[in-house]
């Protein structure tokens, strides 16, 4: 079996067509909570997007314009409706047990991707060039020096930061979130509990 | 479907979906939610804190960072690594010091480096400021640390005169001329420049030493006034009433209670909580009852009610 015919197997074994684009559901899936997910990519989709076009025309826009400020703006309050959906979905997924019957890889990756966001944001801090950068850039160094990340991490080298922010933060995040997102369409979402306590279930 | 889904939902009651369709639709809320909160509410942009901006309306403050700082009073003197090769002040936990791991990586002596090279390229525009640069480092170790002393001591009472920091005559050798020099280098605008690597200009994106310059004091006081020290729950505060980081706020709780909030040893100690309880939450699928809890929550019941409504549920 030659690589792409193995490939195709991995497909046809793990994620067909009906499992990356489903047109059925399981009738459990009927809660809101289903929704976090997707507002948490949504809003992810607004960051690259509103990052991409700060990107494009520099700080001096987004500082100095009121078109510039307005993006700036949407980058801002799209960073807080991700997180808020980020933090109801990882908690919803943590109340239904969603690593049960085999899915704990994707929580795992999950979580990475949380971590991973969690730094991105640092760095957004840090990008922002104004007051609040240059505030959390002298407390955040004390951290990472006192962990020793200080060594190859500096939060006041803005070339660093900047370029970890907008490159290889967002690539390592759309890595973690493409496995997640191929767990969970390969597996579909977690049965609900069916019987009363067997602890064996949660696992 | 693959082998492994239909075996999974095998009896389970399927219904129809439409994944893209969900998916524009929360994406299209999401965009209109950000566009109303930007455009009703706008966003945090609080101005830089310059040199120049301390050196114009807080002259007096500015001349004590710099003669603290060429006192060796600076926060970085015996910082440790990265900076400094002291590794008395390295933060340890059980013995355990990372910041020791790599060494020096940047090293910064703050009277030379925030003070002292900054005056040289003063000195090339300002005669007095050369002369008295030339007399500060003729003098042996003892003599410019009296002056220094005695003109911070002095620096308590100062006066602004025409712009000028004016003290009470005393022995302060070349010192008040070489803090005038680093008044002037601020209200020019151009400390920050004199103080970064000048290997690297005009293309230096490292700001590693002007940010240090004014840590101790002068963003300490703007960062209290606006309710981001650490005490005050730090940098997951935000300036105005915005939101801030918020989803740090487990991060600078730990900062606000015993024993951090008054060791030494703080970062290192709410460093390691933090990566202990990313570890745990990383792996809850493989620990006993942290694991168990949900079904004893019972929460899915709320989740899954209509499901439970029709099935028998835990």
């Amino acid at each position: 079996m030659n690589l792409t015919q193995r490939a195709q197997r991995l497909l046809v074994d793990n994620l067909t067509l009906e499992d990356a684009l489903p047109t059925q559901m399981p009738v459990y899936v009927n809660s809101v909570v289903y929704l976090f997910g997707v507002t948490t990519l949504s809003a992810l989709g607004a960051l690259v997007l509103t990052g991409v076009i700060m990107s494009l025309f520099g700080p001096a826009w987004y500082h100095g314009s009121n078109v510039g400020h307005f993006v700036n703006s949407l980058h801002f309050w799209s960073v807080q409706v991700f997180f808020g959906a980020l933090v109801l979905h990882m908690v919803s997924k943590y109340l239904m047990a969603a690593w049960r019957d085999g899915r704990w890889k994707t929580w795992m990756v999950g979580a990475l991707a949380f971590g991973v966001a969690v730094i991105t944001g640092l760095t957004g801090f840090l990008s922002q060039t104004n007051w609040d950068s240059q505030w959390v850039a002298v407390q955040a160094k004390d951290a990472m020096n006192a962990l020793g990340v200080g060594a190859f991490f500096n939060t006041m080298d803005a070339g660093q930061v900047l370029t970890l922010h907008i490159v290889v933060m967002p690539l390592l995040l759309a890595l973690l979130v493409g496995v997640h997102l191929f767990f969970i369409r390969r597996e579909g979402p977690v049965k609900p509990f069916q019987t009363e306590g067997r602890h064996d279930e949660a696992n | 479907m693959t082998k492994r889904t239909d075996a999974y939902f095998r009896n389970v009651p399927m219904k129809p979906y439409d994944l893209l369709a969900e998916g524009l639709i929360v994406l299209l809320v999401v965009a209109v939610v950000v566009v109303v909160l930007a455009a009703v509410l706008s966003s945090p942009d609080y101005p830089t804190v310059r040199g120049e901006d301390v050196a114009n309306r807080q002259p007096v403050a500015f001349v004590q960072t710099s003669a603290n700082i060429l006192a060796g009073n600076s926060s970085i003197q015996d910082y440790g690594p990265p900076y400094t090769p002291d590794t008395d002040n390295a933060q340890s936990l059980f013995g355990i010091a990372p910041a020791k791991w790599f060494g020096v990586r940047d090293r910064i002596d703050p009277a030379q480096d925030f003070i002292l090279k900054p005056l040289a390229r003063a000195a090339v525009l300002n005669h007095d400021v050369a002369t008295a640069l030339d007399t500060y480092e003729a003098a042996i170790p003892d003599e410019q640390q009296t002056w220094v002393t005695a003109y911070l001591s002095a620096l308590d009472e100062a006066t602004v005169v025409n712009g000028e920091v004016r003290v009470t005559p005393g022995d302060y050798g070349p010192v008040p001329t070489l803090m005038s020099g680093m008044l002037d280098l601020g209200r020019s605008g151009l400390l920050e420049g004199a103080l970064e690597s000048n290997a690297k200009l005009p293309f230096t994106l490292d700001f590693t030493r002007s940010l240090l310059f004014f840590q101790d004091d002068v963003y300490a006081s703007v960062a209290e006034k606006l309710n981001l020290l650490g005490d005050q729950w730090g940098i997951s505060n935000e300036t105005g009433r915005y939101p801030g980081a918020w989803w740090l706020w487990p991060y600078t709780f730990l900062y606000q209670i015993e024993p951090m909030s008054s060791s030494d040893n703080a970062d290192l100690q709410v460093g390691a909580i933090m990566i202990g309880v990313f570890l745990i939450m990383l792996l809850i699928p493989l620990i006993p009852v942290v694991s168990w809890l949900p079904r004893w929550l019972r929460v899915n019941r709320v989740i899954w009610r209509r499901w439970y409504a029709r099935n028998d549920g835990p």
